[in-house]
């Protein structure tokens, strides 16, 4: 989740030199956009998909892993250096226990244990795994005290560059943006680890890549964010920031139907409407939970309602020093993928 | 009555009075003497005050008023010092407990008051074994109290009394520790000792038993002392 | 049947216990506050050596931030950072977290600061993760800042600094400007400790590429402790937080133990000083005792009243001495420390931790003591026939009786044989047992004793009839003078003892001083190292004739014993240098390097010269020959010292902290001071051996303070003791001293008897105290020393203090039997022979 960013991000100083501003009119180049772009702030690789168990239950799943750079090394020789940090996250949702399942880590880059290659995917972090396998398949190992994941993702559809061709805007300043682009429908194998059981899985998942230096508006409290892989081969992505206080202060998506062919979604075009609210009693955060989403394309409104698989997705990571966010797992009609709720306790500074 | 001549009293009282605590009257104008070689008890009932008498008389107590004179010397007159001297060579004590110390020999128990008088350690020695003899425990010098009866502890305490050639013995209740035949062997022998060395002797007492040796009995009351019959009695 | 006729007679049994309490509220007050001392100070010791083990060992965790598991480098030099993606990913292995140790100092503030990677550390120890200050204008910008310092509430207070100051922080010989960031509110409280980033602590502290501990996160223990012995390399070593306190707990053990056998000895003294006023009480109401029996007490029942008098006097006392002890306790931390001056805790402030279960034992060592003390004697007289009892005046002694001896022999014999045997546990165990025998058989022989010494008076004629009556009554009487004087003769035996102890340590350190130091004058590295441009530097100072540059580096030889100090320095061929002070030893085949050991290093590990053992210096374990063990008594966990060739070779390390500098005849000191002192860095100290010399002489008697406290104390109990036993039995005797006045003897003459005879008794006193006191003391120096604290010593008597003890024992046995004379003579000389009890 991106929220975990707002720790790593806020703990850069004032950058001596200054970070890559995120600018339009770049081309994405694959395989080198699959790797890390140390210079930027933050960097994420984001998967989040639905997972079938042998018994045909559904199982959400998230793993991500986030790349910062603090810029707190300056000239440092220590290999100890805060060059880059990275932290990865993942959390299972399964209905049967009927709340998320989670595990984080955290390092800083260096003697191997923890860093994110340029040139291609490949993040790992204390034996946490992500990276792109020379068949083109992307693979992941990450696991807690709850569960281990060993998956696959096999892409089968290419790359959706978000925005102008992957330039994605995040508020009113137009530097205030990210590098971005999903890989949606990737084909999942893989296993779970549970209480010793490995259980085979099979599945659809959504990879998120997103980079940048100066991501959240200052005035803005936090994000909804949603990915859905639709049944009949196209992907939805929407986002909305809301403004401190109440409000919008910006919104976008994108919409690829199985041909290919793509509607870019303005501000204008994304409208989230909550329709169910959850409290926490962790945390006293109140959730919009099911929500529907409404999208102009050019064939008019077309409404995608919200629906968690269980209310309980809240991923309360605080005991490590990380936010408090709900990452869940949500239908729609004719779809499945991921609803992400931020800054509903407190404000994200990103 | 004796047929010697007395020139001088052993000891002699005149007008003795006492009152102890606040207002107790144990006696006043409280007379008497003893010439040298007489033996007198005083009896009396218990807490007249014979005791009492008997520590004035040795000057370890003082009277309220009156006098004590011990060989002619008034004893209100001496300081401690020439007080304790005078009792040391010229009074000798027998007591009820005996009080024998029991960590000398008989013999140096004996021979105290010599070396209390003299540092010539063979001398006393050699007196105090006579001493011993003389009270019938001869070879018993080099024993300790522990090894001896009552009798014979108050014999040694006789002998303690009479090795310095005292003027004056003084004795409480000598016998009271004592089973009626011992006491009246030691008795005898108590008399005999003093009478041998012309000593005055005033033993207080309430036995019967030990007022018979005496040549005088005085009766203590509390109107004073009252001169009583002798009275024989049967062994 | 004999309880329940005790138990109907217990309004008999209460009548005799309320009675003498009321006729002598004083002796049983003594007895009370006799037991409360040894009690008081047994329980004070004791917790102020627990509350200071306590706080270190949570400094120890307090540091350690409750890691599973650390691998520690064996010295301070740290071990290579490369071996910490090996050891993090170590099977069962879940996090590891890198730190880097410093001791640093703001001015005169002291604190540990660690360089931690905060992620790591947030998994594996978090308690030494820094807070930010709340406010609405701060940022958490500075969790990997380079110039952050997070300061525990102690370390604050050290400093005297607020959070946001900016601060020159000195470590490692560099200074560095940090700023306080925030505070550490895992800190335990009296912890000083300042945490910043690990990656500025190696860059702006000069440890690039070293790191000094991994604190790790355990998933499987027993795999990570199969995997890590083989990854950790030669100059680290696998610890626990037990081995940690194991090894708080050995550094100081000994020293503990110690001071709490000598609180135990107050203890002791305390328990026979009832013996002797209960004996004596006894004695006095043996009439009143036989009376009761006669009447139809049973035997038992006698027992019991003085028992139950024990018991009074114990609960009371034990009572006033743990709650006294705790006041002494909180008392001795604040003025003292810890470590009672012993110098072996540094760092944190101790507070004092109650302890149920100590303050338990001591309570029932307290009331034991009371109990025996007033049992031994009512047994003795309920063994006496009532009716010679009733008949005898109670002086039944028989001065011909003898005097028994076996017992006392076999006590002595039997401790003589325990010093034999070999430490348990590091602990000189039986050492203590053979000096509790030893005295136990000296106190037992101190009637045979009193005989012995009075033997040539026994038919001598003595002139003086007080001197006669003084010597022949303490000659017939040896079990009363016994009794007056076994505490005194125990407190003056251990007194003696530990004054030789001392006396021989302080003159052995004071000898062994002179032949180390050697030297002319002594620089000194406080903090960093003196580098090799300045060790030119000072080689060139003019006027000089020999420059030694040594090194020493802490060395854990194993994870649960506190390191070793290794020492590099230059030794002149193979047998050895000069300035070591050879006990034993070896010699170097050729080819073999040499260590030579310490005594201590040699007694605590076993080395012998001849041996070969490996050490881990320099990152691999290398073969060395001990080519000789030396005498060592400033580094009590021992130390080791190598050529510093072959140190360089082995490690590289080229930095030294310690030169001593060799003048040539006929040089001024003060002038090569002076020289010297032109061309040092700051932070390099100049001491020439006088001072050295008598700032450890300081820091000896500083560390051996507590023991003369305590020493006073049992000597003082032990006084008491005599001046109650002795006053007691002189009032007893009244009715003799009315007897000798009645005789003629003078007030002055029976006061002159009772101190020629309290003189007398302090004299005998004096001499069973001395004697026995150097049989103990002969145990501590070869039995008790080497087998706690590891070195040997030569004896030395403390023959002023022993003189000093002597004169005052027969001066204040002398003072107090006059006293008590006079106010047993002061009574009527009437009264007292009076047939009366």
């Amino acid at each position: 989740m991106r929220a975990l960013l707002a720790l790593a991000a806020a703990a850069g100083l004032a950058a001596p030199a200054p970070y890559p501003v995120v600018r339009p009119g770049i081309r994405l180049s694959f395989p080198a956009d699959h790797g890390a772009h140390p210079a930027f702030r933050t960097e994420w690789w984001y998967v989040t998909g639905w997972l079938k168990g042998e018994d045909g239950r559904d199982i959400g799943f998230q793993i991500t892993f986030f790349r910062v750079n603090p810029h707190a090394a300056g000239d440092n020789p220590s290999r100890f250096a805060a060059r880059q940090v990275i932290f990865a996250h993942a959390a299972l949702s399964d209905s049967r226990v009927g709340h998320i399942l989670h595990a984080e880590r955290a390092a800083r880059a260096g003697f191997g244990l923890a860093g994110a290659a340029t040139g291609d995917a490949d993040v790992r972090l204390n034996g946490w795994t992500f990276r792109r396998l020379a068949d083109g398949r992307f693979a992941s190992r990450v696991g807690g005290r709850d569960f281990a994941l060993d998956l696959t993702f096999r892409p089968t559809q290419p790359p959706l560059p978000q925005g102008q061709d992957g330039y994605s805007r995040k508020g009113p300043k137009p530097e205030q943006a990210s590098y971005y682009y999903s890989m949606p429908h990737l084909a999942v194998t893989g296993a779970v680890v549970r209480a010793g059981r490995t259980e085979r899985l099979r599945g659809e998942a959504w990879l998120d890549r997103e980079w940048s230096s100066d991501y959240l508006a200052s005035d803005a409290a936090g994000w909804d964010w949603t990915g859905l892989n639709l049944d009949d081969g196209g992907a939805l992505m929407a986002f909305r920031i809301r403004r401190k206080g109440g409000g919008i202060l910006w919104a976008g998506g994108s919409y690829r139907r199985a041909d290919g062919r793509t509607t870019r979604l303005s501000p204008a075009d994304v409208a989230f409407s909550p329709t169910a609210t959850w409290r926490s009693a962790r945390t006293g955060a109140r959730y919009p939970v099911a929500q529907m989403l409404r999208i102009r394309l050019p064939g008019g409104i077309r409404a995608f309602p919200l629906r968690p698989v269980f209310p309980d997705q809240e991923v309360d990571a605080r005991a490590a020093g990380q936010p408090v966010y709900w990452e869940g797992a949500v239908r729609t009609d004719g779809g499945r993928g991921y609803l992400e709720l931020t800054g509903y306790t407190t404000p994200l500074t990103m | 009555m004796r047929d010697r001549f007395v020139t001088m009293h052993a000891i002699e009282t005149r007008g003795l009075a006492k009152t102890v605590g606040r207002d107790r009257r144990l006696f006043h104008d409280l007379s008497m003497a003893v010439a040298p070689g007489e033996l007198v008890a005083i009896t009396g009932d218990s807490g007249v005050g014979k005791s009492t008498l008997l520590n004035i008389l040795a000057g370890l107590d003082d009277a309220d008023a009156g006098e004590v004179r011990i060989e002619g010397i008034a004893l209100a007159g001496l300081a401690e010092a020439p007080r304790t001297r005078l009792r040391r060579e010229r009074i000798g004590f027998v007591f009820q407990a005996f009080h024998i110390l029991p960590y000398l020999t008989l013999e140096q128990n004996v021979a105290l008051p010599l070396a209390l008088i003299s540092p010539d350690a063979a001398a006393a020695r050699d007196q105090a074994r006579a001493m011993l003899g003389e009270v019938g425990l001869a070879d018993r010098g080099r024993d300790y109290a522990r090894d001896l009866s009552g009798g014979e502890l108050q014999r040694v305490a006789i002998a303690r009394a009479l090795v310095h050639r005292p003027a004056v013995i003084l004795a409480d209740e000598p016998t009271g520790n004592l089973d009626p035949d011992t006491a009246t062997r030691i008795l005898d022998l108590f008399a005999r000792a003093v009478r041998s060395r012309d000593a005055a002797a005033v033993i207080v007492t309430h036995s019967v038993a030990t007022a018979a040796v005496a040549d005088r009995v005085l009766r203590l009351t509390a109107h004073g002392l009252v001169e009583q019959p002798l009275v024989a009695v049967d062994g | 049947m004999a309880e329940a006729g005790l138990l109907r007679s217990r309004l008999a049994l209460a009548w005799l216990v309320l009675g003498e309490w009321r006729w002598h509220p004083g002796r049983f007050a003594a007895t009370a506050v006799a037991i409360a001392v040894g009690v008081a100070l047994g329980f004070a010791v004791h917790l102020v050596n627990g509350s200071a083990l306590a706080s270190f060992e949570q400094a120890v965790t307090g540091v350690n931030g409750v890691a599973d598991l650390q691998v520690r480098a064996r010295t301070p030099l740290g071990f290579d950072e490369r071996r910490y993606p090996r050891i993090a990913t170590a099977p069962g292995v879940t996090d590891a977290s890198p730190v880097i140790s410093l001791s640093a100092r703001v001015g005169s503030g002291r604190f540990t600061l660690l360089g931690l990677d905060v992620i790591r550390a947030a998994a594996v120890t978090p308690s030494l993760i820094g807070t930010r200050p709340t406010g609405p204008d701060a940022r958490s910008d500075a969790v990997f800042a380079d110039d952050a310092l997070f300061l525990s509430r102690a370390a604050l207070t050290a400093t005297r600094t607020r959070v946001g100051d900016r601060l020159p922080v000195t470590a490692n010989g560099r200074t560095v400007s940090l700023r306080v960031a925030g505070t550490l509110p895992g800190a335990a409280a009296g912890q000083a400790l300042g945490t910043i980033d690990i990656a500025a602590a190696q860059w702006r502290f000069g440890r690039l590429g070293r790191i000094d501990r991994l604190d790790l996160k355990l998933a499987d223990r027993s795999a990570a402790e199969r995997a890590l012995p083989a990854l950790i390399g030669a100059d680290a070593t696998i610890v626990s937080d037990d081995s940690q306190a194991r090894q708080g707990d050995a550094l100081s053990r000994a020293y503990r133990v110690n001071l709490d056998m000598l609180a135990l000895v107050a203890l002791l003294t305390g328990g026979f000083l009832v013996f002797s006023a209960q004996t004596l009480s006894v004695t006095r109401r043996l009439r009143a005792f036989a009376l009761v029996r006669t009447l139809g007490l049973p035997r038992s029942g006698i027992v019991a009243a003085v028992a139950l008098e024990g018991i009074i006097i114990g609960l009371v006392g034990a009572t006033l001495g743990l709650i006294a002890g705790y006041a002494m306790a909180s008392a001795a931390l604040r003025l003292f420390g810890g470590d009672l001056g012993g110098g072996y805790f540094g760092g944190g402030t101790a507070r004092v931790v109650f302890q149920p279960v100590a303050a338990a034992t001591f309570f029932a060592l307290g009331l034991a003591a009371a109990l025996l003390g007033s049992i031994l004697p009512a047994r003795a007289a309920a063994r006496a026939a009532p009716a010679a009892a009733l008949k005898n005046a109670g002086d039944v002694l028989d001065p011909r009786a003898p005097v028994p001896w076996r017992p006392a022999l076999v006590l002595l014999l039997a401790g003589g044989g325990t010093a034999l045997l070999p430490a348990v546990g590091g602990l000189p165990v039986f050492g203590f047992v053979s000096m509790a025998l030893l005295l136990a058989g000296g106190v037992a022989g101190v009637p045979w004793l009193v005989r012995w010494l009075l033997w040539p008076w026994r038919e001598r004629e003595i002139a003086s009839v007080p001197r006669l009556l003084a010597i022949r009554h303490v000659q017939g009487a040896p079990g009363q003078a016994a009794i007056a004087l076994c505490g005194i003769v125990a407190s003056t035996a251990l007194m003696i003892a530990m004054a030789t102890m001392v006396t021989s340590f302080r003159g052995a350190v004071d000898s062994w001083l002179g032949q180390v130091l050697s030297a002319d004058l002594y620089l000194r590295a406080e903090s960093g190292d003196l580098d090799p441009a300045t060790q030119r530097r000072i080689a060139a100072i003019p006027g000089i004739g020999r420059v030694a540059f040594s090194r020493q580096l802490p060395l854990t030889v194993a994870p649960d014993r506190p390191p070793v100090t290794l020492i590099a320095r230059p030794v002149r061929g193979d047998a050895g240098y000069p300035l070591l002070v050879l006990l034993d030893r070896a010699a170097v085949p050729a080819g073999a390097t040499p260590v030579w050991v310490s005594e201590p290093a040699a007694r605590l590990y076993g080395w012998s010269p001849g041996r070969t053992l490996r050490l881990p210096i320099g990152g691999r374990p290398a073969r060395f020959f001990v080519a000789g063990v030396w005498r060592d008594y400033a580094r009590q966990q021992g130390a080791l010292v190598i050529r510093d060739g072959d140190y360089v070779r082995l490690t590289d390390d080229r930095g030294r902290d310690e030169a001593a500098i060799t003048l040539p005849p006929h040089a001024d000191i003060a002038t090569v001071r002076r020289a010297a002192a032109a061309v040092l860095p700051a932070g390099v100290s100049i001491a020439e051996p006088a001072a050295l010399r008598r700032f450890a002489l300081q820091l000896f008697d500083r560390s051996f303070k507590i023991t003369y406290v305590l020493e006073a104390v049992a000597i003082l109990v032990g006084l008491a003791g005599v001046a109650a036993t002795m006053s007691a039995q002189t009032i007893a005797r009244s009715k003799e001293f009315g007897m000798l006045r009645h005789l003629g003897l003078t007030r002055g003459q029976v006061t002159a008897m009772l101190a020629s005879e309290g003189a007398l008794l302090g004299l005998i006193g004096a001499v069973a105290g001395v004697a026995l006191g150097a049989l103990l003391g002969q145990v501590l120096i070869h039995v008790v020393n080497p087998q706690s604290f590891n070195w040997t010593m030569t004896t030395l008597w403390p023959v002023g203090t022993i003189a000093g003890v002597t004169a005052a024992l027969t001066g204040a046995a002398a003072l107090t039997a006059m006293l008590a004379g006079r106010r047993a003579t002061a009574g009527d000389a009437v009264a007292a022979v009076r047939e009366d009890w």
